[in-house]
């Protein structure tokens, strides 16, 4: 594959960094600003070093000095807003290329950047000796909408006083957003870190707290930090506030941090960091890389945990005291989580995006083994399964997730990934979900090479990873080393092979190379002459996010006489197996049969098959492969399987292939093994389910109390009340657990008529009525929230009879005395609040579903108060999910607009990802079905809000993206009307749609192959149907994207970049000065370049064209000749000279869309001249893509090569 | 007035005793109302004495009010006499101190009861002063055990001092206890929630009757956080009762972060929640002052002026 870069890394910058000053000065929490400057050294590279790109989002730069000379800069965020002009192409396609290419425009990894500095010419000559440049940048934050956050309650007091604070957060590297610096994670220098803050804060940041002083008038204080070791920018963090301390009592260079009044909790939650420590450390043989460790807890938290060099922020949630039993292993998983990303992540950083697999892996792998030491094996196992059934379920619904992209030949649309409708060459352009599916088989992938190197290289490894780092890290910049501390795909696999000289190269092609999974099918026949199972495995490896697999695979066959691994070889056609049976079929009485693991045990034999020797046979037992296994065996192989063997993961397969046989023999194993105290906890709670889903399927033959009735009482009632529960007593967390859930998964019982018995809500009610809980050293919330899901669970859609309106007198008896208990539950909350609020959360889940089943009227404003900023954030979601749920149930536009309100205004940052995560998951309408809420000021809403209303976080955009992606698909939104002045055209029919009345003079077409008509091969936007009437503006403009016509080549295309759609393009003629713009996409004629057009009048009759861009990838006319030729197609004839008096009207309006970046409009020129020579750059490449393009008839589509194509300076 | 009104107080003592009044309506009405009669009969004699031809009847209402006060005050007082020395009968000095101790000269006394001028009235008539019902005696008094001499009052009645098992049986089934307890908790929390709705903003499920499943409002609140993940004081009473070696594990390592002196307002306000120092073990100490946090160390003062 295209590993490259053997000799260690190569910086994209011409210069490198090696000091960074980050100096706050100022931290205003009434107004929300931020006022600092950074200084960065830097060593250029190259001789006359003349302008330096950093990254910088947001803030507003005030001056900028080289060496104490002022410099000149300019700012362009491209980012901004997506697509410029006011664009009516509102296809998805287009939008996700346009955003890949601002993206990449300012990718720090790529050496570019959203601030050019001008290098002084003074300061040229230096670059010879190499000299030092120091590059001090003045900047401001006013109320910053990214990258920090400020939390400032609204009550009375002083900031401290209030709990006021502020934090950083982003998605990736986000660091720009709060002070310009260069924004990658191969950018590694030592940072001086100095934040001036109120007396009564407290500022924590990376490195080693050197000394706080008193400003003068002693009204604030100085942190600073210094961080002595190389750190990436993105690594940087800041929290500020009123915080309480608490020294670790055990390591007292760990440090943790918490809101005024948790102190309690924080004791409480931190009092086992130290284990993870001891863990971690012991297992890599390495000391924690940094000299001090902070974590933060602050409110509002953008995700639960973030780890930065030597401190991690958490969600301030994750605190909880001792007498909270479900938080606890949660927020033991997030600590152990952050630690792991402390040694990979920020201590160790990645050369590019395409080695972000081997952190993310090494990292979920190593908190895998955590999780394993202090959980259990079983808990590790069911993990693993869990992340498996996850990523599985993802990539066989979306179609595949590459580990390692890697871009050879700068397509931009990846090939292997074009099923995607975002672009994974970034990860600003990751869909959220996609990201956590990544990180999950990152980790997976991880284990997958443990399996085949073993654990103790493993750890070789990364231990010698972690060892050249630190070696590394203690040099000095000129040693040139620090990029040994950059871990890349080639020099992870190096180390592998080198520790453990096995080649792994099939593994890694197969799971880090290519995207997608694999899907096995099983079957077997036993054999009796032979004494033979047959076993035939069969794939499907043409499905969306299936993969072919060829290799070993392991089988396990019990049998009666013990356990068998078989390895054999999935080959291309081999399908068939024959795996010879050790044991005869006649069976010896009497005979313990031993298992896996060695133990022997006694079976009831009597319901297997006579004829044959198996109990049961599993594939791929130890997951090895990233497969999904559909595999056929009897129900009663199920049934032993599920008794006998000790693997959980195992029984939980067993488990979910018993729910297909609702049999008593099905319903006494899984009672069996609900009743075994030694079986794993989650094992029996995924019983229960399995139970209620059996009796249900067995109604009419269900003989005795309800499924788990009698068991429940028998483990948690009274002896001599069976009705009556015992008084909360938690102490056994299993059989909490199991308390928990039976109830939940009773309540799914149904009887002939389809409503849950009478007995088994009558028993709910009894568990409610007499839940004790104050001798109880544990809190009950969770469990009395649970109980209200039971309820939830118990309903079923309401009899109505002719549609009445649901009121009072007509409620159900049954729902009336649910109704009561949640109106209890929710009132009482409000008086004695429950840990994060679960009463409230499971009471508003279920007044949604009382009023999904018609028992109450369906009313939204209710969960509009919950949802309300200044609930507890789970409220909050829970209310929103609601919400969601009720806009798409009564297609309701009043919601949704409140929604997508909240997604623009609502200061919680997870708030408003959860909500458009939670649309995109239960969308209102989708594009298959009809609905009066796709209209076209959704759309534009939607639009608008991608395109830049999301522009301060990369997260929120994308969700953004995702949901219009489920609402619309990739196309144009069917609801869209006609656009005004379009095209008459439908590409994505293939049809010749267009009245052919007007074909255009030959003329036309001559003219366009002059050297002038070059260039304009970009693509067309025009996207319409057919019988709109065309306004003549328009078709003076048209062209028609249709298929080729017999157009000629376009070889002799000297700017081969297609500009980005919707732009303007300009071309210089042979014979002078004169430049030209042509506007593709006439649907907005306003784009037309003034400046540009008005001396080129009768050029532009002849050869504006709109050039359609197709409404699906791979359908795009590879040639614009070809787009122009079909203009005979157009309906009515043209009209050469509205078209140009019209775009001279709005040409105006154009030039400012080409400036539309703040502060830069004194600036034009020199942005111009900048632009000029980034684009020479661009023209080279460009070259090369064209001819690709030859060949491949693929487009490349990039916003930026087309802006640079447009720019002025092309004219000389 | 007073001397005429005190002089007959004297003989009225010992009259009041013995007087009877006519029947009223009840035999202890009936005597007071004779007492009553007797006393305006004196004061009225005594006005006579004085000169008085005639008086209004609220005057010579008020005059024996005043006198009946002023007897019932000897009266009072002797009896404190009495019983401060231990009696239970008033003698003539415990009645002589209390008229000196009133300011009353008692040497006085004979010569006025002498005096030739004064007039007798009839006694009331011997009225049967009201019987004080007799208390019930229930069951058998009690003879005096032999060690205590017969001179000793009497035993009370057995009622008074003998325990008398008149209660039910306590429930001690487990199920109603447990049925109780249940019923009375959710009739309080369904009787506080009401109140609370009733008082307060509410929101409510069902449009045609907003009174049927009253729910409290939701009220945003300025900081969220702390009421959703601090426990509430009820549970912590819990936590308390239940255990409380868990408590001591807290105590300890609350003090493992106590040694912490700092010398500005600011420093000391964010350890405020920090225990003071000298609660911390000696030996605890010691080992504290080890722990070098750069964030537990004082803040610098500023330097002079370094030019920036």
């Amino acid at each position: 594959m295209n590993r490259k870069k053997d000799k260690g890394f190569e910086s994209p910058r011409p210069f490198k960094l090696t000091h960074q000053v980050v100096c706050i000065n100022n931290i205003n929490f009434q107004r929300k600003c931020v006022i600092g400057y950074v200084e960065l050294t830097i060593f250029p590279t190259v001789v006359n070093l003349n302008r330096i790109k950093l990254n910088s989002k947001q803030c507003r730069i005030y001056r900028v000095r080289v060496n104490e000379l002022e410099a000149p800069f300019i700012y362009n965020d491209p980012t901004l807003e997506v697509c410029h002009h006011e664009s009516k192409q509102r296809n998805l396609n287009y939008f996700s290329s346009a955003y890949t290419a601002a993206v990449s425009a300012v990718d720090p990894d790529a050496g570019h950047g959203e601030l050019v500095i001008k290098v002084p010419s003074e300061l040229w000559k230096q670059g010879d000796d190499l000299k030092v440049l120091k590059v001090y940048i003045e900047f401001s934050l006013d109320q910053p909408k990214g990258g920090l956050h400020f939390v400032v309650p609204d009550v009375e007091g002083t900031m401290a006083e209030r709990g006021a604070h502020v934090f950083s957060f982003g998605y990736q590297n986000s660091t720009r957003f709060w002070f310009p610096c260069v924004d990658s994670y191969s950018e590694l220098c030592t940072w001086k870190l100095e934040f001036t803050v109120d007396a009564s804060m407290v500022a924590v940041s990376c490195g080693d707290l050197v000394e706080t002083i008193y400003t003068h008038d002693m009204r604030k204080k100085t942190f600073h930090y210094v961080l002595p070791i190389p750190t990436a920018a993105p690594n940087i963090s800041l929290a500020v506030g009123p915080f309480e301390i608490l020294v670790d009592p055990y390591m007292h260079e760990v440090t943790h941090f918490c809101l005024p009044q948790l102190l309690p909790l924080l004791k409480h939650s931190m009092s086992f960091l130290h284990e993870i420590f001891e863990f971690y450390e012991e297992i890599l043989t390495c000391r924690y890389p940094y000299s001090c460790f902070k974590t933060v807890f602050v409110d509002e938290a953008y995700v639960q945990v973030s780890s930065y060099a030597s401190m991690s922020i958490f969600s301030t949630n994750l605190l909880h005291s001792a007498m909270i039993i479900d938080q606890t292993p949660l927020t033991r998983r997030c600590l152990a989580q952050a630690l792991a990303q402390q040694f990979f992540g920020c201590f160790i950083s990645r050369m590019s995006w395409a080695d972000e697999w081997v952190l993310k892996g090494i990292s979920g792998y190593i908190y895998g083994l955590y999780l394993k030491k202090t959980f259990g094996v079983n808990e590790y196992r069911h993990w693993i399964k869990e992340e498996l059934d996850k990523i599985v379920e993802y990539e066989l619904k979306m179609g595949g997730v590459l580990l390692h992209p890697t871009f050879s030949g700068g397509k931009e649309k990846d090939s292997p990934m074009s099923h995607l409708h975002f672009s994974i060459k970034h990860p600003h352009t990751l869909s959220w979900e996609y990201y956590k599916m990544f990180q999950c088989k990152a980790h997976l992938v991880m284990r997958l090479i443990e399996n085949r190197i073993s654990m103790e290289f493993m750890l070789q490894v990364f231990n010698k990873l972690l060892s050249l780092a630190s070696t590394a890290s203690s040099q000095k910049y000129q040693s040139h080393m620090w990029s040994q501390m950059l871990v890349s795909t080639h020099g992870f696999l190096k180390s592998i092979s080198n520790v453990s000289g096995k080649d792994i190269g099939p593994l890694i092609k197969q799971w880090v190379d290519q995207s997608a999974v694999v899907k096995f099918f099983g079957s077997f026949a036993f054999n009796r002459k032979r004494n033979v199972l047959e076993l035939e495995i069969r794939q499907d490896y043409t499905s969306a996010g299936t993969q072919k697999y060829v290799g070993p695979i392991k089988v396990t066959v019990q049998e009666l006489d013990g356990s068998f691994n078989h390895t054999l070889q999935i080959e291309e056609n081999s399908l068939k197996h024959d795996i010879p049976c050790h044991s005869k079929s006649r069976r010896n009485k009497k005979k313990k049969i031993p298992l896996m693991n060695g133990e022997e045990v006694d079976m009831d034999l009597s319901t297997m098959d006579a004829d044959s020797p198996l109990l049961w046979i599993r594939i791929d037992p130890d997951m090895s492969i990233l497969r999904k296994v559909e595999f056929e065996q009897a129900d009663f192989m199920w049934q032993y399987q599920l008794r006998f063997e000790r693997d959980v993961v195992a029984q939980e397969e067993a488990i979910s292939a018993l729910e297909k046989f609702p049999t008593p023999a099905s319903r006494l194993a899984l009672t069996d093994i609900l009743e075994q105290e030694q079986c794993f906890y989650k094992v029996r709670m995924q019983a229960c389910f399995c139970l209620a889903k059996i009796a249900n399927a067995m109604v009419s033959t269900w003989q005795g109390p309800p499924a788990m009735k009698s068991l429940f009482t028998r483990m948690f009632c009274c002896k001599s009340c069976p009705n009556i529960i015992k008084t909360n007593n938690f102490i056994n967390f299993q059989s909490y657990f199991l308390q928990k859930t039976m109830p939940v998964a009773m309540a799914l019982l149904r009887d002939v008529q389809n409503l849950c018995p009478k007995d088994v809500l009558n028993f709910i009610l009894d568990l409610i009525k007499y839940n004790d809980n104050r001798k109880n050293k544990f809190s009950d919330n969770y469990y009395r929230a649970d109980l209200i899901e039971a309820l939830t669970n118990s309903l079923t859609p309401a009899i109505s009879i002719n549609n009445e309106v649901r009121t009072v007198d007509n409620l159900n008896a049954d729902v009336r005395l649910i109704l009561e208990e949640i109106t209890r539950f929710l009132n009482m909350e409000k008086l004695l609040p429950s840990f994060r609020n679960t009463i409230t959360v499971s009471c508003l889940k279920a007044i949604r579903q009382l009023q999904k089943n018609g028992h109450i009227p369906s009313e939204p404003s209710l969960f509009k108060s919950y949802a309300e900023y200044g609930h507890f954030v789970d409220v909050r979601v829970a209310a929103v999910e609601a919400l969601v749920d009720y806009t798409r149930v009564e297609r309701s536009s009043e919601e949704l607009q409140w929604l997508l309100n909240m997604v623009q205004n609502d200061s919680v940052h997870y708030v408003r990802h959860k909500i458009l995560g939670m649309l995109a998951k239960n969308p209102p309408f989708t594009k298959a079905t009809d609905s009066a809420l796709c209209n076209e000021a959704l759309v534009d809403q939607l639009w608008k809000l991608m395109n830049s209303g999301t522009s301060h976080d990369w997260r929120l955009r994308c969700d953004a993206v995702n949901l219009y992606y489920n609402l619309f698909g990739l196309t144009r939104p069917s609801c869209l009307p006609l656009p005004e002045l379009g095209l008459v055209l439908n590409l994505k029919e293939k049809k010749a749609v267009l009245n052919p009345t007007i074909k255009p003079e030959p003329g036309v077409s001559t003219v366009i192959d002059t050297p002038a008509s070059i260039g304009i091969h970009g693509v067309g936007m025009g996207y319409s149907t057919v019988d709109e009437e065309p306004d003549p503006v328009s078709l003076g403009v048209c062209g028609v994207g249709q298929p080729p016509l017999g157009l000629k080549r376009k070889a002799e295309t000297p700017l081969g970049s297609p500009p980005e759609p919707g732009q303007v393009l300009q071309q210089q003629e042979d014979d002078g000065g004169r430049r030209y713009k042509i506007r593709f996409n006439t649907m907005e004629e306003e784009d037309i370049d003034m400046e540009t057009v008005h001396d080129s009048q009768a050029f532009i009759h002849h050869h504006l064209n709109l050039l359609e861009r197709p409404s699906t990838p791979g359908k795009e006319p590879p040639l614009v000749e070809q787009s122009m030729l079909s203009m005979p197609a157009t309906p009515v004839p043209s009209f050469p000279k509205e078209t140009t008096s019209t775009s001279s009207k709005h040409g105006a309006e154009h030039s400012h869309h080409h400036h539309h970046h703040h502060h830069e409009h004194k600036k034009k020129k020199k942005k111009h001249k900048h632009k000029h020579k980034h684009k020479h750059k661009h023209e080279n490449k460009d070259k090369e893509k064209d001819r690709e393009r030859d060949n491949s008839h693929a487009y490349s589509n990039s916003p930026a090569s087309g802006r640079s194509l447009r720019s002025p300076s092309l004219s000389d | 007035m007073a001397d005429p009104a005190a002089a007959s107080s004297g003989s009225l003592i010992a009259g009041a005793r013995s007087s009877s009044g006519k029947a009223a309506s009840s035999p202890a009405e009936n005597y007071h109302l004779a007492r009553r009669r007797t006393l305006q009969v004196v004061v009225s004699a005594l006005l006579t004495e004085c000169g008085f031809e005639s008086a209004e009847k609220a005057a010579v209402e008020s005059l024996t009010e005043m006198m009946q006060s002023y007897m019932n005050e000897i009266g009072r007082c002797t009896k404190a006499y009495c019983e401060h020395t231990a009696r239970s009968i008033p003698t003539l000095s415990d009645v002589v101190v209390t008229l000196i101790e009133m300011g009353f000269n008692v040497d006085t006394l004979p010569v006025y009861a002498k005096r030739s001028q004064r007039m007798v009235i009839t006694a009331p008539p011997v009225t049967n002063a009201p019987v004080v019902p007799k208390a019930l005696t229930a069951g058998q008094k009690r003879t005096h055990p032999p060690h205590i001499p017969s001179h000793f009052p009497e035993f009370p009645d057995p009622h008074t001092y003998i325990k008398t098992p008149t209660f039910r049986e306590p429930v001690s089934d487990y199920q109603v206890v447990r049925e109780k307890a249940a019923s009375q908790r959710r009739d309080v929390e369904r009787a506080l929630t009401r109140f609370m709705a009733k008082t307060g903003e509410t929101q409510s499920l069902f449009k045609d009757d907003i009174t049927a499943f009253p729910l409290i409002a939701a009220q945003p609140c300025t900081i969220p956080y702390l009421s959703a993940l601090l426990p509430s004081e009820l549970e912590l009473q819990t936590l308390e009762e239940t255990d409380s070696s868990e408590q001591d594990d807290q105590t300890d390592s609350e003090n493992t972060t106590g040694n912490i002196i700092t010398d500005d307002p600011a420093a000391d306000k964010e350890n405020s929640m920090l225990p003071p120092s000298g609660v911390v073990p000696s030996a605890k100490a010691s080992e504290e002052n080890m722990i070098d946090n750069p964030y537990l160390r004082p803040v610098k003062k500023p330097k002079v002026r370094r030019k920036k």
